[in-house]
């Protein structure tokens, strides 16, 4: 294949699930903006410093401190947060296996497409994203204002986590033991009443209108057995099996693997 | 005539080119002489602290956190007599005139760094002889210049040998050498891989290139130990080298290149795929019904290798961006899932490299405990499992960090890591190896 006809192709599968993930996955999908928060609102949910303060800093500025004489350091432009000598901070977010836009590992696959300079891991209910802190802020406005979010199915939890695999609420929301967000029936809105570690707020922040489950299952990138299983996919089904195949062929024999 | 058809062009840290059509078994541990001079360095080479000696007996407290003898205090000019104890030294382990033998006095006399003979080491079958040799030497010299009584025999020894031969290791001790005890290695052929990336940052004065070319010679030597570079495995095990370790072709280096100002990990992913197509090491097998194409190869050794420099590009491109270490384990899981996403191929050591990033993200970042980057190696019960084309990864992240962690890599490397950096071919491995694999490329 020459050069010139090779394109990211991110991901197989026919589904809408498959189709999803590929859709976020690729940079150049504008993610759909869904609702506005402002710059104060998110440093507040993030709670990691008051809105308005300093960025606190664990090394000098990368041009006052100079660096070692290394040339991957002369192509590889810093972050601004790395570059100003940011803490390293984060946001975690648990997503509901009740068709929450993404999942753990989706969630990392997104932002290492997406982003440059970040850190996250994936577990079971929760996914941390850790970064320079000014670069945190950053990231955190897309995943919150897009169509990443969901105010009902996803939680901004730094800790006690608890809650992906639960049922909701009475009004569709994921339980969260800390009840760090509610549903505001006057407005229609999710409203979080505590920062993401659980510490109250002082005033306030909304997120927006939880979305309709059946437009949910139109943007998840979840399979479910109840909805899309994966083996519905009988494109997704061949891809993992056969990465699980060559995996074992190539590590008894790498030959074994040769144009299969 | 070589055994293998592979055949590299040979660059330097900067992308200079150094040789072109260069034999892979030049770069092998069992030709290239400048990976057996390093492998020789790494077993001769012994750091003294004597200000770390003088430290100890002047408070009594040797032997290891926690440790004070008090009332055993002897004030002992240690470092101002530097270059008495350094002749003396060279004197007791020199075995003939004109040996190999060598004694560098470095810091105005805070540390010494000593080459013991090569003699000594052809008369034994375990690696600690330096660093026993060099230890009892030191502790002659100590002795004979400041005329101590016997009755302080003992705490001599214990500044110098630190807890030995109560603890397994020389716990305390103010010699040391890169290799661990032979007690502590996981298993047969493991003792160049017990070297953590700290001590590597630290040699390579944090050049991420140099850094992941110490590491990858280090493991990749240890795999012709350990028994894995044998039959389909030994070109396997080679071209990682080659192109992981070593930079052959520019690969690494152009891939950072390419994505170091605005680039993503998915975007070094795709660039190492483009250029895998473009170069012919993988093609289109089928189109599958939403379009997707499935990738095959003809050559999945050299597969491997363009994946894993690819891995050790997107380290660069993840954890330069960042300045940051910790962001080692996250490249190591993801951009091994995005590529074979990519693809339809095995990631790098397939599947290895992936499941060694899922342990060692909880052992460096979990509530499990463990630590940052600096003290994982190939010997770590957490990060052994790949065929050694993870530490070369970590240990570039290590480099590349401007100071994001508490444990930094000189406070845990110490005086080691700043001593041996002061042996040109540790420091500088890519050019070394890469000139010495120029020089016999006719000749394998």
């Amino acid at each position: 294949m020459s050069e010139l006809t090779y394109k990211p192709q991110y991901y197989p599968g026919s589904s809408i699930v498959a189709k999803n993930r590929r859709k976020y996955l690729d940079p150049n999908y504008q993610l759909r903006k869904l609702r506005s928060i402002s710059d104060e609102d998110i440093v507040r949910l993030l709670g990691h410093r008051a809105p308005g303060e300093a960025y606190k800093t664990v090394h000098p500025p990368l041009e006052e401190m100079g660096e070692p004489d290394c040339p991957i350091r002369k192509l590889v432009e810093p972050t601004p947060g790395a570059k100003a000598g940011d803490r390293i901070r984060y946001i975690q977010f648990t997503d509901s296996v009740y068709f929450a836009p993404l999942a753990p590992i989706i969630r990392c696959w997104v932002y290492h497409t997406r982003w440059r300079g970040v850190d996250p891991g994936s577990l079971s209910g929760r996914c941390p994203l850790e970064a320079r802190e000014r670069d945190v802020e950053l990231i955190s406005r897309e995943l919150l204002e897009t169509e990443l979010f969901d105010p009902a199915r996803v939680g901004v939890r730094g800790a006690t986590v608890h809650g992906h695999s639960l049922r909701l609420d009475e009004n569709g929301l994921m339980f969260d033991m800390q009840r760090r967000y509610k549903y505001d029936p006057s407005k229609g809105e999710v409203v979080y009443v505590k920062d993401q570690s659980g510490k109250p707020l002082d005033k306030p922040v909304y997120v927006g209108k939880p979305l309709p489950e059946e437009e949910l299952k139109k943007m998840t990138t979840q399979f479910r057995v109840d909805y899309i299983s994966l083996r519905d996919d009988a494109e997704v089904m061949e891809f993992v099996q056969r990465l699980h195949w060559l995996r074992t062929l190539a590590g008894a024999d790498p030959n074994l693997a040769k144009n299969v | 005539m070589p055994k293998f058809p592979d055949k590299v062009d040979l660059y330097d840290d900067r992308g200079a080119l150094i040789d072109t059509k260069v034999p892979i078994e030049a770069l092998s541990p069992l030709y290239n002489s400048a990976i057996k001079r390093i492998v020789s360095i790494v077993k001769r080479a012994v750091a003294v602290d004597l200000k770390g000696v003088e430290r100890a007996l002047a408070t009594g407290a040797v032997g290891g956190r926690g440790c004070i003898i008090k009332g055993r205090e002897l004030k002992l000019n240690v470092v101002a007599n530097a270059a008495a104890i350094a002749d003396k030294i060279e004197k007791l382990i020199r075995v003939k005139p004109g040996d190999d033998t060598q004694v560098k006095i470095l810091r105005n006399g805070e540390n010494l760094l000593v080459m013991a003979p090569s003699a000594r080491l052809e008369a034994g079958v375990e690696y600690t002889t330096a660093l026993t040799a060099v230890a009892s030497a030191l502790c002659c010299a100590l002795i004979e210049t400041f005329n101590i009584s016997m009755w302080d025999y003992d705490m001599v020894h214990a500044a110098v040998w630190g807890r030995y031969p109560q603890s397994v290791d020389t716990m305390g001790a103010n010699v040391s050498m890169l290799l661990a005890v032979p007690q502590q290695n996981e298993g047969m052929g493991y003792a160049l891989r017990n070297i953590p990336a700290a001590h590597i940052a630290t040699i390579t004065r944090k050049n991420a290139m140099n850094a992941a070319a110490l590491s990858a010679i280090l493991e990749q030597t240890a795999m012709y130990e350990m028994g894995d570079a044998i039959g389909p495995f030994e070109r396997y095990q080679l071209l990682g080298l080659a192109y992981q370790g070593l930079n052959a072709n520019n690969l690494v280096y152009d891939l950072v290149r390419e994505n170091g100002k605005s680039g993503t990990l998915g975007d070094v992913v795709a660039s190492t795929v483009k250029r895998a197509a473009s170069d012919g090491v993988i093609k289109p097998l089928k189109k599958l019904p939403s379009g997707y194409v499935l990738y095959a190869s003809d050559d999945i050794p050299l597969w491997n290798a363009y994946a894993a420099a690819g891995l050790l590009a997107g380290t660069m491109v993840t954890c330069g961006a960042a300045r940051a270490m910790q962001h080692i384990t996250s490249v190591l899981v993801y951009y091994n899932d995005l590529i074979e996403r990519e693809t339809g191929l095995p990631g790098v050591d397939f599947g290895r490299a992936e499941g060694t990033g899922i342990e060692m993200s909880f052992f460096s970042h979990s509530i499990y405990g463990g630590g940052n980057p600096c003290v994982f190696h190939g010997n770590h019960i957490v990060t052994r499992h790949s065929k050694g084309f993870v530490i070369p990864c970590v240990s570039a992240a290590v480099a590349l960090d401007a100071g994001t962690v508490y444990y930094a890599p000189e406070r845990i490397s110490g005086v080691v890591g700043e001593v041996l950096g002061e042996i040109p071919e540790l420091r500088q491995p890519l050019r070394y190896v890469n000139e010495a694999a120029s020089k016999i490329k006719g000749e394998v």
